[in-house]
Order: structure tokens, then C-alpha cells, then sequence
């Protein structure tokens, strides 16, 4: 309509659209009006969208064909196969150890940075001079790429020059290189899975300690005050005002570490490649080593699959606190 | 801040001095600990860069410290026998790629989804942040496919393409927040003083988001800063490399770790980053507890 006000056609309306602005919204019913706006919307959408579907729905259903084929790197053509790859995987023990590890994984992790985070954002709950530094240093395990911070783990964890180490035996904590009681924390097998954990747990309890603060600075202060003058104690006004009101956040914090956690590959996969003798395998280990270095693009697929029953219900529970919360 | 769980006391101004001090004691005490676990391994990054190669293997003596001469060596290294310039490089064009496209898509996407009252805005754009959550282990296997159809496998603009997936749903989450901020009177005004629906989203309603705008623009470069497997499942040519995935993957060969090198290079690149994601952190948690718009 509007190419046709511009083009000065006969119409007596579309002239006067041009040249007066309220006459506009006189001249057009309030249908095309809202046309033209959605229009307008849908357009501005339509990029994003596509490249959403385009690249992540699109890949997504597109791994679940691949999970029923057997699609490989070298060979273009595939198959259908059924569930195949599925049953393959859960007829390899190393599968079962896979999930088994990340499970450990994420559990112990989830509870450590639970209690770390806890602790740590209470202290950045009190008022103290030299609070903005101090929050800035501790969450920058949190800020560095993640890549990069595990490889200054891996020095650390070096198998004789580790500083870790170096502390410890002069604390007498263990003995000196060479004997009995020196960890090799990324070789031995007892300990692999352990330092994996503590990477994990050290990048992430500033995220838990900085969601937890954002849940308590999202309490106003008045309604803690009427609690008060209504003569509630200080656990009674943390039981029954601040933690309800904080529990949505703290769950979606909790369900994004969730997500991050078990699917992460880099922490593992750059300090042991999932060895040694498979103590550190998790799941998005092996699934990279059998979707890309083994080349098996469906049986990978198939495993990384595997993730999503333990992811959906975080993505169930996002979803409606989100909803719940609206702006 | 202080006052949501502790009471403020009424105290004898006397006794209130001695009391903030031994307060803030505590507190300090108390964050020690915290704060030497979260920055002793920045700090050993940092002092291991600059070390002489013979000083990082000696157990007798106390590593906190320098017990050998500062040197630049590792840099040097760094620059000229290995890829590293080209990682830097590509690192920055890829980041710069990605966040064009991101603000290209995300920035529209916001606005309509804020502001246009388009039917079922709010479940579009709740689906559009979801799809953030789909990790990339679950994508990178079909994505190889999709990649290597486009004839972009072994080379970084295989990333450009890729990276997008996971920014413009963040960004776009987080400038529907921008947007909705912005009162609504402004954009009526500017319909009335004779601007149409474009005309007030590009000359009214843009200037006045641009630090969201910014924001965005920090968060595509960060967050694609935070990746790892994308680029080491894509890009395997040496030189082609962003640094997270170069330095990791092309300066260790073997059991031969130049560790000076790897640290300098690590924290080149991860410094400035932290302490720009730093800044936008609050944003970003903002952004994903939903809180955005309040």
C-alpha cells in the first residue's frame, strides 16, 4: 500500500496518505494496519530465525537421522540402520563407562561448586571496602576462555614439575619426586578423574557464588523489612521470604551449569583425551573420538544422543521458570 | 545490599570503629582463600611466561619467584617460529565476522520480538534463547557435514558460519531485554513527528539502545572466545587456527612442552578477554536468569 501512496495514483485516498500523517491513520482500517506492522515484524525476525533453523534445528534433527544411519567421513553415501548405533553403544563397555564417569563428573562437581559458591557469595553479601576488585579477581576463572585456563592446569598438574606438588612436599603432605606417595594427577588413574573435577569445579563457582548474589539482590528490601516488623526471625525470613523468592534463578543457574557441564569436551579432552585407560572417558569424549578421529559419523551421533535424556529435563525445568518469571 | 541478611546493628559510635574493623577482618580472612584459588593459576601462567626455560624446572628452589633472569624469550618464540600471529589474526576476523552477522540478525530479531507485539512473540523468543542451550556436542557432528557441503572444511570461515549458532540466540535474548526497556512514548513520538516503523527503529530507537548494541558485540566476541570443540573438530590446517584451539592443539607436539610459550600465548589472548567478559558479567547473568527487562 505504501508503494502505491508513493506512486501517486489516482486514488484520492493514497494522495492524501502522503501528505498528511494523521489523515493515514484515518484512511487505513486498523486491519491493515496491523498487517503492515506484522509484516514489518516478521521481517525484521525472519534473519535470525532462519539462521536458528537453518543451523541449529536443522543439524539437530539432522543428527538424529544421522544416529539411524551409517554415515561415515569417508564414504558420503549412508544407510538407514535403524537403531544400530544405538544398540552398538550400549553393547560397549566403554559406553557404560563413559556415562558412569560423567555422572561422577557432574555430580561431585555440582556439589563442591555448590558449596564453594554458597560460601563465597555470602561473603560478597556483606559490605566491605575493595568489594569490586575482589569480586572482579575471583570470577576471572569463570571470564578466561576455557581452553586457555585448563592448559595453566595442566602445567600445574605436571608429573614432575607440578607446583601443586611442589607445596604439598614441603608442607610433608607427600614425599619427595620419585617415591611412593608423589601424585602424578593426570596419569594415574585414581586421581585422573579427581583433577578433571577440580578444573571444573574452580572455572565454575564463581558463576554459582554471581547467580546465587543476582537471586539475592532480586529480593527487594521492603519486603524483607514488612517480614521484620511482622517480627520474623532471621531464618524464618531466609526459610520462608528470600529463599522462595530465589529459588527460580538459583534452579536456572543450576540447570545451565547442567547443560554446560555434561556436554563440555575441553576440560577432559585437553588434559588426559579421556586415558588414562579410559579413567576419564565421558561421554562428549568418546563421542568425538568415534564421530570424528574414528570417523564413525552415526555411531558418534548416536552417543552424543545419549546426552540428551540426561539434558531434557534442565531444558523442561528452563523452559518454565523462564515462563513463570515473565519480565 | 548488606541489609537483605544482615541486621544493621545500633551500636555506641565508640565500639562501632573496632567493630567494621574486626567485620572487615573476617570477611577478608574469610575470601583469602577464594581469592588465592581463583588467581594462583593466572598468576602462575603469568610468571611462568616470562621465565628462562632452565628456571621452571628446578625443584629446589622456591617457583613463586623468579630465580633466573626475566626474559621475553617465550614471546619471541611465539612470534616467529610458530603460527601464532596468523592464530591472532584469524581470531580477530572471525570474531569480527561473527559479531557483524550476529548484530544483523539479532539486533531486527529483538526489536520485532520486543516491541511489534507480533502473536506469540514471547514463545518465539523464549524458543530462540532455547536453542542456546542445545550444546555444541550434540550439533558438531551433522554441523561437519553441513560444513564440509559448503566447501569450508579446514578453513576459519567454517567458524564464522558455525559460531553465529550459539551468539544470536544469546544476543538476541539479551536485546529483546534492551528494547523492552525503552519506553514506548519516545517511538510513538517519533511515529508522530512523521517517522514510519523503520525510520523510528533505525533513527530513535537504535542510538538509544547502543550500549545493548555494544553489549552484544562484546558477548558474540567472548562467547566465541569460550569455544573449544567447534574449532577443533573443523579446522585442522595449522595456520588456519583461532588461539583457544591453536595453542592448545599446534604447540604441543608430542611429549616436548614448551610450557613459557604456552603460557604466554594462552594469556595474550585470555586476559583481555577476561577482564572485558569482566565488566559484562552481571549482563550476562542477567541475561540468562530471564531478568533481563526489568
Amino acid at each position: 500500500m505504501t508503494g502505491s501512496s508513493l506512486h501517486g495514483g489516482p486514488d484520492p485516498m493514497a494522495r492524501a496518505a502522503v501528505v498528511s500523517v494523521p489523515a493515514r491513520s484515518v484512511a487505513r482500517p486498523w486491519v491493515s494496519h496491523n498487517t503492515r506492522r506484522m509484516m514489518f515484524g516478521y521481517t525484521l525476525l525472519a534473519p535470525a530465525a532462519l539462521y536458528v533453523m537453518l543451523l541449529v534445528a536443522a543439524p539437530f534433527l539432522f543428527s538424529l537421522y544421522l544416529a539411524v544411519s551409517d554415515a561415515s567421513v569417508g564414504d558420503p553415501v549412508a544407510h538407514f540402520v535403524g537403531l544400530e548405533n544405538f544398540r552398538a553403544a550400549v553393547e560397549m563397555d566403554l559406553f557404560w563407562l563413559a556415562l558412569r564417569n560423567s555422572v561422577v563428573f557432574f555430580v561431585v562437581a555440582a556439589v563442591l561448586k555448590s558449596l564453594l559458591g554458597t560460601s563465597l557469595a555470602f561473603l560478597l553479601l556483606q559490605n566491605f571496602k575493595g568489594k569490586k576488585l575482589i569480586r572482579g579477581l575471583v570470577v576471572i576463572p569463570f571470564t578466561l576462555p576455557i581452553a586457555i585456563s585448563v592448559l595453566s592446569w595442566k602445567w600445574m598438574y605436571d608429573s614432575q614439575f607440578s607446583v601443586i606438588n611442589w607445596v604439598l612436599s614441603r608442607l610433608g603432605l607427600i614425599g619427595q619426586f620419585g617415591s611412593e606417595g608423589w601424585p602424578v594427577w593426570l596419569g594415574d588413574p585414581k586421581l585422573a578423574l579427581a583433577a578433571c573435577i577440580l578444573v571444573n569445579v574452580w572455572r565454575t563457582f564463581p558463576f554459582s557464588a554471581i547467580v546465587l548474589l543476582a537471586g539475592f539482590t532480586s529480593v527487594p528490601v521492603e519486603v524483607l523489612d514488612a517480614a521484620k516488623v511482622d517480627g520474623c526471625t532471621f531464618f524464618q525470613r531466609f526459610r520462608h521470604v528470600v529463599a522462595p523468592m530465589i529459588f527460580p534463578i538459583l534452579m536456572i543457574g543450576f540447570l545451565f551449569d547442567t547443560v554446560f557441564t555434561l556436554s563440555d569436551l575441553s576440560v577432559v579432552y585437553l588434559l588426559t583425551q579421556g586415558g588414562p585407560a579410559n579413567a576419564t572417558k565421558i561421554l562428549p569424549v568418546l563421542a568425538y573420538q568415534i564421530g570424528i578421529q574414528a570417523g564413525n559419523l552415526g555411531r558418534g551421533a548416536a552417543i552424543a544422543l545419549f546426552l540428551v535424556p540426561l539434558l531434557l529435563p534442565a531444558l523442561i525445568l528452563v523452559l518454565r521458570n523462564i515462563k513463570r518469571r515473565e519480565w | 545490599m548488606a541489609r537483605v541478611l544482615t541486621e544493621a546493628r545500633t551500636v555506641p559510635p565508640m565500639s562501632q570503629r573496632r567493630k567494621d574493623i574486626r567485620r572487615h577482618l573476617l570477611i577478608y580472612a574469610g575470601l583469602l582463600p577464594f581469592l588465592i584459588i581463583a588467581v594462583f593459576p593466572i598468576y602462575w601462567m603469568l610468571i611462568t611466561a616470562f621465565k628462562q626455560d632452565p628456571d621452571l624446572y628446578r625443584m629446589d628452589h622456591i617457583p613463586f619467584w623468579f630465580n633466573m633472569k626475566p626474559t621475553l624469550r617465550n614471546f619471541d618464540i611465539l612470534f616467529n617460529q610458530t603460527n601464532y600471529g596468523a592464530w591472532l589474526l584469524n581470531t580477530f576476523t572471525i570474531s569480527a565476522w561473527v559479531s557483524a552477522i550476529t548484530l544483523l540478525t539479532a539486533v531486527p530479531a529483538g526489536y520485532a520480538l520486543a516491541r511489534l507485539k507480533l502473536p506469540g512473540a514471547e514463545n518465539t523468543g523464549i524458543a530462540i534463547f532455547l536453542t542456546y542451550l542445545v550444546p555444541p556436542i550434540i550439533l558438531f557432528l551433522p554441523l561437519s557435514r553441513i560444513v564440509a557441503e559448503l566447501g569450508l572444511q579446514d578453513s576459519w570461515w567454517s567458524l564464522v558460519v558455525v559460531y553465529p549458532t550459539f551468539t544470536i540466540p544469546f544476543c538476541t535474548w539479551l536485546l529483546m531485554g534492551f528494547f523492552k526497556t525503552v519506553p514506548m512514548e519516545i517511538e510513538e513520538a517519533a511515529r508522530v513527528d512523521g517517522c514510519g516503523q523503520a525510520g523510528a527503529f533505525l533513527r530513535v530507537i537504535l542510538p538509544i539502545s547502543l550500549p545493548g548494541v555494544l553489549t552484544s558485540v562484546i558477548f558474540a566476541f567472548t562467547l566465541s572466545m569460550q569455544d573449544f570443540l567447534y574449532g577443533l573438530a573443523f579446522v585442522s590446517p595449522g595456520d588456519q587456527k583461532p588461539v583457544p584451539v591453536g595453542v592448545p592443539t599446534e604447540l604441543i607436539r608430542g611429549d616436548v612442552y614448551y610450557w613459557g610459550s604456552l603460557m604466554g600465548a594462552a594469556l595474550l589472548v585470555g586476559l583481555p578477554v577476561a577482564v572485558l567478559y569482566n565488566f559484562f558479567l552481571d549482563r550476562f547473568i542477567q541475561g540468562i536468569t530471564g531478568g533481563i527487562g526489568k
